[in-house]
């Protein structure tokens, strides 16, 4: 299940391998009234009662998009920072760092905890983890009245080190709760990041702290009206690293839900992208309100981590690294001094479109695009909403009478621009990376990717298109076909030759302990999992932690000899790549790293048969593509098989979208159902 | 010059894909460098280059240093002109060839096109931790010449035709005081070395005509679209003056003066009238004064710009020989690089908000000089230890129109990820007691000036120091009727017998275990008359203690009732109106 601005997707993986997909608005004041909605969609769809599908469900994943909401509105819980004394103002002082190094009136970030709510106290631990100053507990309290009475209800707890030495965070904890017993959240910065350095720490406990509240009421809601309908399995929820959590581990780590939306579409693109023989792809996901894109190359969206920014807040854990705008088929289009301008404000699904009907009156891309004929007013949402053609082309002719032009032509200006700014949103994530779209292929998928992927990717010169067959759910499918991964690492800092084996192998226990147990909860039985153990490693004053295969032998403790391997495997690396006397440098070992998978048995994908008879059309419609009118065929894209290719102009339509091909673009069906468009990239117009 | 037709989509690509090459070295170096200031606090900086020696694109970085780090690859490719061949790289850091101060070292690698031209260079400068010269850490403000200040290397091939030169490695070593040095220093051979690969790469997938017209292409770019707001700056000369208390021998008011002069869209920047007292000890080389007068310049207008030699085109800069912004050749520059370098750009803000007031704000910082703090035994290796400062501190960030003061330092700076506790307090025996903001140190105005930081440093063991400290009467400025920030002041072993207040300078002061070393750093200046600035922006900063009940009425003409202690903070409006009018009467 996946929460998406506009829509909220289900996703059904049946045991035969088959997927069904079924969508209903979302509701942005509780998410989870969506997301009931949409499971009973898919019931009745399955022709059974919602007690019986989900009696029948082995397990449920969940991506949500409260917590980055919370962040775009900055309307998280009133939250307040404890802090070791003299390091008030981390979240502040941000190491130096600002996003625009050339303006100077580039703006502060909005506030979690004002400096009022930022209280010190005194204690202090060594970076060895020995007590320097011990916690003033009178202090901690006192500071909770505070907090309190300002109205704080999560509180963040930050002392220097606790990474070593949790002592006093943990201490503190119970100091807060016996003042404050009904407090929503208590998040302390070792169990939210166990890792020097302190800003790092700092800003992703607090983000941690301000999201949470709202995270943890929304999945209490949402599990509580899932048992009530009939689930007693575990609900898994999506992760930002591609993998999943359990709620109960999310309750103590919400951040690790912020960026995960998009995650599950980038995953399942990468997969389709394998399958049709694609190697590298730029995948790009446009629903109603966000467009995110991704690259992917050896089939495998990149990871990111330490130094990650969202909302303009650092959230250190790993990320899959994907780049959004406000660009969707909600986005509003105005006239303002003379100029057109679409985007970022997104009408969402409340009030929606003016085809909607829902008392949107301002024309969105969505509202463009049926005008122009590239929806189907009568098929929209699987046939159950009629698109109101009439209201968007009045809404449309609303705005060219401010631009000097009619509807129609207003609609394309509008649908020119929004593909303008996606277009560059691709080109900028790609330039970052020093790529050539025109080497890529694009994988379009979202509800509104399809309708657009042809005449972006022919203005980015790339020469093939794949849809994947659940392109309007790809995030959703992604979700619950994504191996689970935990990645979670504890510190120890130590020089190599003088390694506590003993501490080391009890972090190691217990990462291993706590993975095993999230990994059985999310049903993965024990011969299903797989552990990669990785030691990390600096050269004295290096920041960034190398992570080094540590070979232990399985059921058996790390030896002196495995943390030398690994040293030696980290010297070598350094000689092959920087050509240097790395060995005249003693490593320090900063921490023990385990990534566990559990790897998901994935049903083998369908395959359609083979036809020779060429695809016969259900119609024709008038539509605006490449830069002109067409009378294109439109064909039900659902009795489509591998066979002979059909060539633009035509609309394939899905229950759920449509897929524009050009003048000249040339499509076909793999087996999978998943559709290899060629473009046309010679018929682009300047 | 080329005459290939290129596609702006094209130009584009290839100018991101630079820049994008540029972000991959200086990453190279913060993942392989073992000195924190290279691999903690950003302080590389990548920039390519054509065969001219004109600047193309540069990334991540300090905008002062990116810009100036051209003129040591200009100076190479005239000097071993016919002389450079594919696979070789260069180290140069001489002050008076092109270079800043002596620790900056400049590394770069050609790429030569299949028919043998020499097409772009790669370079990357870093910071080092030592020079050589008669005092450990690079910076001897002692020094009387640039010979004391560590060893001079104008131009060395380190790595020729691929093969690294044994015998320059060893010279090198032979110089420099640091186990880790040549480690640092291959770090940065090697990200030449894949910048120039990746350059490789471009001009393969493009051809070299294709990759020169998009070097053409941006520069030309550039050139037009900062002429094109110079032409919208008013005709005049505005002239200005900005000062350093005093170089580390102790000569005070070290003076730079300004004339910018705009005629249309031609801009004549002049250094004229400043200092050319010649016994000081304050030169700011000239390429140290050209990257501080460009990048005050760039802050200054629209910040999507691409950064590149365009910017250098459009300025006659005129610096007088002799002057402490153009030193002659052989005086000690390591103090001035920064004192008087910075004061290049508080004097150009200072003379433009004369006509640009809402841009203007000095992309400065008030370090003096970097501490260093070392001794013999680190108790818990049993090893030698030299600490180079580098940690987060805040300070000296100027409000602009419609924006406060905020973060730690100026935008320019904003590059520059510093040292974190915890990560320093593992490599060095000190606790860090303190970094918080300090009430009161903001420059007042409409908008406020951010504040200063109070820095507490208590040493384990025995340290020894070395500290320079500037701002502490000069003050860093106001603009357009907004205050000074607060002064900077430092006291090494605060409330012992051994205190010492550092005025302007200490050297090799003695620290037991357990001293503090405490830094005030001063704060940024505000933007605007201070009794326009809003009540409740004011009520809100004495709730937030950036600002106390005192400084709200006798600063901002507010008056606030109650305490922060017992929440009962209140904004009196009719006590503020009448005390606002009447510091308005008397003024």
């Amino acid at each position: 299940m996946d929460v998406g601005g506009t829509f909220t997707d289900v996703v059904l993986l049946r045991p035969d391998g088959t997927v069904v997909l079924e969508k209903s608005p979302t509701t942005p004041g509780d998410q989870s009234d969506g997301v009931l909605a949409a499971l009973e969609r898919l019931a009745d769809s399955e022709g059974v009662t919602l007690a019986a599908l989900l009696d029948a469900t082995g397990s449920i994943v969940h991506g949500t998009t409260t917590g980055d909401n919370t962040m775009i509105q900055m309307s998280g819980a009133p939250t307040g920072l404890l802090v070791t004394e003299g390091f008030r103002d981390e979240i502040e002082l941000r190491r130096c760092y600002k996003e625009d190094i050339w303006d100077p009136a580039y703006p502060a970030p909005e506030p979690i905890a004002r400096r009022r709510v930022r209280l010190e106290i005194p204690e202090r631990l060594t970076a060895e983890g020995e007590i320097d100053t011990p916690l003033d507990e009178e202090a901690v309290r006192a500071a909770t009245r505070r907090l309190r009475a300002f109205g704080v209800t999560s509180i963040a707890v930050v002392f220097l080190h606790s990474y070593v030495n949790p002592v006093h965070e943990l201490a503190a904890r119970e100091l807060i709760l016996e003042e404050y017993p009904d407090v929503e959240l208590v998040s302390l910065s070792h169990d939210v990041y166990p890792k020097p350095p302190e800003f790092e720490r700092t800003s992703t406990t607090l983000v941690n702290a301000y999201v949470g509240p709202p995270i943890v009421r929304y999945l209490g809601r949402l599990e509580s009206r899932l048992r009530d309908a009939g689930f007693d399995r575990e609900l898994l929820i999506a992760t930002c690293a591609g993998g999943v959590a359990t709620p109960e581990a999310i309750g103590r780590r919400a951040v690790a839900t912020i960026g995960s939306g998009p995650t599950g579409g980038v995953v399942a693109a990468a997969r389709a992208a394998r399958d049709a023989g694609l190697e590298d792809v730029v995948s790009v996901d446009m629903g109603g309100t966000s467009y995110d894109v991704c690259l992917i190359r050896g089939g495998h969206p990149e990871l990111t981590s330490d130094w990650n920014w969202r909302h303009r807040y650092c959230i250190a854990l790993a990320m899959v690294d994907i780049h959004a705008i406000g660009a969707g088929g909600g986005s509003i289009a105005r006239v303002d001094r003379g100029g057109l301008h679409v985007g970022p404000e997104s009408a969402g699904s409340e009030p929606g479109p003016v085809c909607y009907g829902l008392g949107g009156a301002e024309p969105t891309v969505t509202d463009a695009d049926l005008v122009l004929g590239r929806l189907d007013a009568a098929g929209f949402w699987g046939g159950r909403r009629a698109l109101d053609v009439d209201a968007a082309r009045d809404a449309l002719a609303r705005l060219g009478r401010d631009l000097g032009c009619d509807a129609e032509d207003a609609a394309a200006a509008v649908v020119r621009l929004v593909d303008a700014h996606m277009t560059d949103a691709v080109r900028r994530v790609l330039a970052l990376a020093g790529v050539d779209p025109r080497r890529l292929s694009l994988c379009a998928f979202g509800g509104m990717g399809a309708v657009h992927a042809t005449t972006q990717a022919a203005a980015l010169g790339i020469a093939r298109v794949v849809v994947p067959r659940a392109a309007p759910g790809l995030s959703a499918l992604g979700l619950v076909s994504a191996d689970h991964v935990i990645d979670a690492t504890r510190a120890h800092l130590s020089e190599w030759r003088g390694v506590d084996l003993a501490h080391v192998n009890g972090l190691a226990d217990a990462l291993e302990t706590s993975a095993r147990a999230e990994l059985a909860s999310a049903g993965i039985p024990d011969d299903r999992i797989r552990l990669e153990w990785l030691l990390n490693l600096v050269y004295p004053g290096q920041t960034f932690d190398n992570a080094l295969p540590l070979g232990r032998r399985p059921g058996e403790p790390i030896t002196a000899a495995d943390v030398a391997a690994s040293v030696e495997e980290f010297h070598r690396r350094n000689e092959e790549a920087r050509l240097i006397e790395a060995r005249s440098q003693e490593p320090m070992v900063r921490g023990i790293r385990l990534v566990a998978t559990g790897l998901v048995d994935r049903p083998s994908p369908v395959e359609l048969p083979t036809t020779g008879r060429a695809p016969v059309p259900t119609g024709k419609r008038r539509v605006h593509l490449g830069d002109d009118w067409h009378d294109a065929a439109v064909y039900d894209a659902r009795e489509l098989g591998p066979g002979p290719e059909i060539t633009g102009p035509a609309l394939l339509a899905y229950p759920f979208t449509t897929l524009t091909l050009r003048p000249g673009d040339v499509a076909r069906v793999l087996p999978s159902g998943d559709v290899v468009v060629d473009v046309c990239v010679q018929s682009r117009s300047s | 010059m080329s005459t290939t037709d290129i596609d702006v989509v094209t130009a584009e690509v290839i100018r991101s894909a630079m820049e994008t090459i540029c972000f991959e070295m200086a990453t190279y170096v913060s993942r392989t460098a073992t000195t924190p200031i290279l691999n903690q606090s950003n302080e590389r900086n990548a920039t390519i280059l054509d065969g001219q020696g004109r600047l193309a694109a540069l990334s991540v970085g300090i905008p002062q240093f990116m810009l100036s780090s051209t003129l040591p690859v200009r100076f190479c490719l005239e000097f071993l002109e016919g002389e450079l061949y594919p696979g070789d790289v260069l180290v140069a850091n001489d002050p008076y060839h092109g270079g800043g101060h002596l620790p900056d070292f400049n590394v770069f690698s050609p790429v030569f096109t299949d028919d043998g031209e020499l097409l772009l260079v790669a370079s990357i400068q870093c910071h080092h931790g030592d020079t050589g010269g008669a005092l450990a850490g690079g910076y001897n403000v002692y020094a009387k010449d640039i010979w004391s200040e560590g060893t001079r290397y104008p131009l060395l091939k380190i790595i020729e035709a691929g093969r690294e030169r044994r015998d320059v490695v060893l010279t090198m070593r032979a110089n420099n005081r640091l186990p880790g040095f040549i480690g640092d220093l291959r770090a940065q051979v090697g990200a030449a070395q894949l910048g120039a690969a990746r350059l490789g790469e471009v001009i393969a997938a493009y051809g070299a005509d294709t990759v020169r017209a998009a070097v053409d292409w941006t520069i030309d770019d550039t050139r037009r679209r900062f002429r094109d707001e110079i032409a919208r700056w008013p005709d005049g000369t505005y002239e200005s003056d900005a000062y350093v208390d005093s170089d580390p021998a102790g000569n005070n008011d070290i003076h730079v003066h300004v004339a910018i002069t705009i005629d249309g869209e031609d801009l004549v920047v002049d250094f004229a009238g400043s200092d050319d007292r010649p016994d000081i000890n304050a030169w700011s080389t000239f390429g140290n004064t050209r990257g501080y007068t460009i990048a005050q310049l760039a802050s200054l207008v629209d910040p999507s710009i691409p950064k590149n030699e365009g910017f250098f085109d459009c300025i006659d800069l005129r610096v007088p020989a002799g002057t402490c912004v153009n030193p002659v050749e052989g005086k000690p520059v390591s103090a001035g690089t920064h004192h008087p370098g910075v004061e290049v750009g508080d004097a150009i803000a200072l003379a433009m908000s004369q006509i640009l007031p809402e841009r203007c704000a000095p992309q400065t910082y008030k370090y003096g000089a970097p501490r260093q703090m070392w001794g013999d035994v680190d108790p818990r290796s049993g090893r030698p230890f030299f600490d180079h400062g580098g940690e987060v501190n805040a300070g000296w960030v100027n409000a602009v129109h419609g924006v406060d003061g905020w973060g730690a330092l100026v935008a320019s700076n904003g590059n520059l990820i510093k040292a974190a506790a915890e990560i320093n307090e593992s490599l060095f025996p000190h606790v860090l007691r303190c970094r918080n903001y300090l009430t009161d140190s903001g420059g007042a105005g409409e908008w406020r000036g951010g504040c200063g930081s109070l820095f507490v440093k208590e040493v384990r063991t025995p340290t020894r120091v070395n500290q320079y400290v500037v701002n502490r009467h000069h003050l860093h400025p106001g603009i357009a009727g907004g205050r000074s920030g607060s002064p900077d002041s430092c006291v090494i072993s605060e409330g012992t017998e051994r205190e010492v207040v550092v005025a302007p300078t200490v050297a090799d002061v003695p620290m037991e275990a357990g001293d503090r070393l405490v830094y005030r750093f001063g704060g940024g200046g505000g933007w605007g008359d201070p009794l326009d600035r809003a009540p409740a922006a004011v009520l809100d900063d004495v709730w937030d203690e950036y600002v106390s009940i005192d400084a709200a009425r006798d600063e901002y003409g507010v008056v606030i009732s109650g305490s922060l202690e017992d929440m009962t903070l209140t904004l009196d409006e009719q006590a503020t109106e009448a005390l606002r009018a009447s510091m308005r009467e008397r003024r």
